[in-house]
């Protein structure tokens, strides 16, 4: 809970944005049309692949909530509300949702959204065949029935607690059918849905443009705006290069720009021609998880020495700036079910007492400090082949530096896509790092338990347990009980070291003062439905 | 005629030894494409299905053939990563990475030969240091530091031109100075070497006996005789910058071959390295081509 002074700034803030925003002249009612270009942090990917069915890339699905709308929304208090889907009833046995959808609501090749294109959609994503991302989304999804053009039932061979959060999802944005079978293996470049914006044209790797969907009279429960977008047009570039992202929008080139590199943040803020929007991504954050399969990490005691001999407090005031919280959970603090509470300074960094476990073990001071068992080195292999998305391969030279200290040698092993699925297939690492967003905690399903997971999957963990509590909270619907399932999950993920979180994102957007009505939503992504421009 | 036939059949040769030697890597290199195509979460079965629709699973040497038969058709084949043609993909970025490379190309080399001879004509005084302390800067400069230099004082300081994207030629101005100053800082000293060592030798005295104007002198014999070996250098920068454009154009958010190239290498999109591989072994063949040929112009010693 905030304090009576933090609500105070909080009010005073909001004043301040207001009296800002009305004495911006000329307009200070919303101005329909002209083009917003957004700068993308979309890294060094040249591929888009627009299917939001097939695609786990943040940057890419934060370009989906603009051309496609899902089921239901997921509102700021992490309930669900209606969208496409009015109204929905649950079984009393929680094994088949019915949905009563909107209607009049068309794609944007003209054709009807109905029952039949949400059955179409799931069986689509149910296919093993087409292995898609968003298949462990739809997790125990046993067919659809068209019950009439405006009412479909999902049926599931067990309950399934998560579906309504996960159909909020971008992964599980509604396509359009006819578009599917139309563009086949080539729908990722000729995206059709139902959303604030219709796709014209990309480049790849660098531009994707957007035009209004004029028809638009469908957004979600408790938007700001209803009724089709105000903008125009919408652009986005990727621009990679975080220097240049800043200098598009400080030369106001482009309108605006995301993921603002911390240094580059306060200046912003202090400059009253620009505005900042954050907000916490719904995320399993960004964690370090030491290959559980391989010696020595599969000893509980030497996973527990890298641990200790870490200190993130340091890193990541060091790297973010003060911009990111510390993560000491493996879920984010606002997803339902996240331990960030209970886990806060539930440990404390003891290089003394790590350099002692391993003393212990047999790993023993040798040349230039490294340590030795067996004539092998205690070497760690990071494994990476994102770069320094997110400042990330920062952090990781700060932990070397960290584990040096205790006798650890850690390198850096930067491969390209093929090579690191490869090598994660194949165990041949020490080190990994990743995040993957997701509005519900069963997405610690996908990382750690066993059965139907990648096998490149970043995390190995095969504990009895945790399998156990993930497969009950799966079926658990009694908020309560599922809350302490994964309260237990990510307590021992942290007590076994299975997972080293490391910061929560928050997302960010600057823009120029010509920009009203950009919004970022309760997962994290940006919305540019209600957003106009001041000098269209 | 006979030179220029030769030229071009050892041109086309490299060309296909290009092409075939990187099929050949790319099959060295770990990762199977299938299991990529299919992404995470793919069963057995559905990455079998890929495979054989994409023809990995035969023999090296049956797709080898089948690639160079398609090839003498004219069709590059299909994008493993996205299933568009190859030929649509690199069309659309070949364009704005030649326009970066070839401009580049005149900045340095307009820039290099100017600076190279007016530092070795005034070689030893202030602006022969002035210049060589210049191009030392720009030489030791990685293109990326330069470019976010440039970036920050014409865009975002001065606000003179844009700092990404390509399409316009206001927008080519900041990526081809970042690639052709560098280049030209190389070019330059050769440049200046080189006239300095013609300018040392005999005829040059003995024409400036016979009266010519020092003009005259300069353009008419030092400069022919010293480009020579400064045109030589040109045939491996007009590589280098081909190269250097990787970088740029990440940092400029421009579209290109380059970015292309690295990323399908990264999930071993075999038929789009391939293209790329083939449009830039024709592009470096085609410079050296014309490198070759321009000896001809500026010396008439050699003979066609």
């Amino acid at each position: 809970m905030p304090t009576r002074r933090e609500f105070a700034a909080l009010i005073a803030g909001g004043t301040l944005a207001v009296s800002r925003a009305f004495a911006a002249p000329p307009a200070t009612t919303p101005k329909p049309g002209g083009e917003l270009v957004f700068a993308l942090d979309g890294a060094a990917v040249v591929t888009f692949l627009l299917d939001p069915h097939n695609s786990g890339f943040a940057p890419h699905n934060r370009v989906f909530r603009s051309i496609f709308d899902s089921l239901v929304v997921l509102r700021p208090d992490q309930s669900v509300g209606p969208w496409l889907a009015q109204s929905w009833q649950v079984a009393p046995d929680q094994k088949s949702y019915t949905f009563q959808l909107r209607r009049g609501v068309t794609f944007h090749d003209g054709t009807p959204f109905d029952a039949a294109s949400v059955k179409a959609n799931l069986d689509r994503i149910s296919d093993p065949k087409n292995a898609l991302v968003a298949l462990p989304d739809i997790g125990p999804y046993a067919g659809a029935d068209v019950l009439a053009p405006d009412t479909v039932r999902i049926n599931l061979s067990e309950p399934f607690a998560p579906l309504l959060r996960n159909l909020s999802k971008t992964t599980l944005g509604i396509v359009s059918p006819a578009a599917v079978a139309k563009y086949g293996a080539t729908f990722g470049q000729n995206p059709v849905g139902t959303g604030p914006f219709r796709f014209v044209s990309l480049i790849q790797g660098t531009e994707i443009r957007l035009a209004r969907n004029e028809d638009y009279q469908w957004a979600p429960d408790g938007a700001s705006h209803q009724g089709p977008a105000y903008l125009e047009r919408l652009t986005f570039k990727n621009v990679p290069e975080e220097a240049t992202r800043v200098a598009a929008l400080q030369s106001r080139q482009v309108h605006a720009a995301d993921t603002i590199p911390p240094q580059a943040l306060a200046a912003l803020r202090a400059d009253p021609t620009f505005r900042v929007l954050d907000k916490e991504l719904l995320n399993n954050n960004y964690a370090l998880y030491p290959n559980i399969a391989r010696a020595p990490w599969n000893d509980e005691q030497i996973r527990l020495a890298l641990r200790l001999s870490l200190d993130i407090d340091t890193i990541v005031r060091v790297i973010y700036l003060g911009t990111l919280p510390r993560a000491w959970a493996p879920l984010s603090p606002s997803i339902f079910a996240s331990a960030e509470h209970d886990l806060a300074k539930s440990w404390k960094p003891d290089p003394k007492r790590a350099a002692d476990i391993l003393q212990a073990n047999g790993w023993l001071p040798g040349a230039s400090g490294i340590r030795e068992k067996d004539g092998k080195r205690l070497t760690i292999s990071f494994i990476d082949t994102q770069g320094n998305r997110e400042k990330r391969l920062d952090v990781i030279q700060l932990v070397r530096r960290q584990l040096a200290k205790t006798g650890f040698d850690l390198s850096i092993d930067s491969q390209p896509a093929g090579t690191y699925v490869a090598k994660m297939s194949n165990g041949e690492y020490d080190l990994a790092g990743a995040s993957q967003f997701a509005p519900d905690p069963d997405v610690l399903r996908r990382l750690h338990l066993p059965d139907g997971r990648d096998k490149s999957s970043v995390s190995k963990v095969d504990d009895p347990e945790i399998s156990q509590w993930l497969r009950d909270g799966m079926r658990e619907n009694e908020p309560e009980a599922r809350a302490e399932l994964y309260h237990k999950v990510q307590a021992k993920l942290i007590d076994k070291t299975y997972a080293l979180p490391i910061y929560v994102l928050q997302y960010n957007i600057g823009t120029t003062d010509a920009v009203s009505g950009v919004t970022i939503d309760t997962h994290g992504f940006p919305q540019f439905h209600g957003a106009w421009l001041a000098t269209a | 005629m006979a030179y220029l036939l030769r030229r071009i059949a050892g041109a086309a040769l490299v060309v296909f030894g290009a092409t075939s030697m990187v099929f050949l890597i790319l099959y060295w290199l770990p990762g199977d494409p299938a299991t990529l195509v299919a992404g995470e979460g793919a069963t057995a079965e559905t990455i079998a299905r890929i495979r054989a629709h994409l023809g990995t699973g035969r023999p090296l040497w049956d797709q080898y053939m089948s690639y160079l038969d398609n090839l003498a058709h004219g069709d590059l084949g299909t994008s493993f990563a996205t299933g568009e043609p190859v030929l649509h993909r690199l069309w659309a970025q070949a364009m704005p990475t030649l326009d970066l490379t070839l401009l580049a190309c005149v900045v340095a080399i307009v820039v290099g030969v100017v600076m190279g001879v007016v530092s070795a004509v005034h070689r030893g005084r202030w602006l022969d240091h002035a210049i060589q302390a210049a191009l030392l800067l720009f030489t030791s400069m990685p293109s990326f530091w330069l470019g976010i230099l440039l970036i920050m004082v014409f865009a975002v300081t001065l606000r003179w031109l844009p700092a990404i994207g390509n399409g316009s030629l206001a927008q080519l101005v900041l990526p081809v100075a970042c690639l052709g100053l560098i280049a030209a800082g190389k070019l330059a000293r050769m440049v200046r070497n080189s006239v300095i060592e013609v300018l040392d030798e005999p005829f040059v005295t003995t024409l400036r006996a016979k009266g010519l104007t020092e003009r005259s002198v300069l353009f008419r014999h030092v400069l022919r005789n010293a480009l020579i070996p400064v045109v030589t250098l040109l045939g491996i920068l007009a590589g280098e910058l081909l190269s250097g454009a990787v970088v740029t154009e990440t940092l400029f958010a421009r579209q290109g071959v380059g970015r292309i190239l690295v990323e399908a290498v990264g999930v071993k999109d075999i038929p789009v390295v391939q293209g790329v591989i083939l449009f830039a072994a024709v592009f470096y063949v085609l410079i050296n081509l014309l490198v070759d040929l321009s000896y001809v112009v500026i010396d008439r010693r050699v003979r066609v």
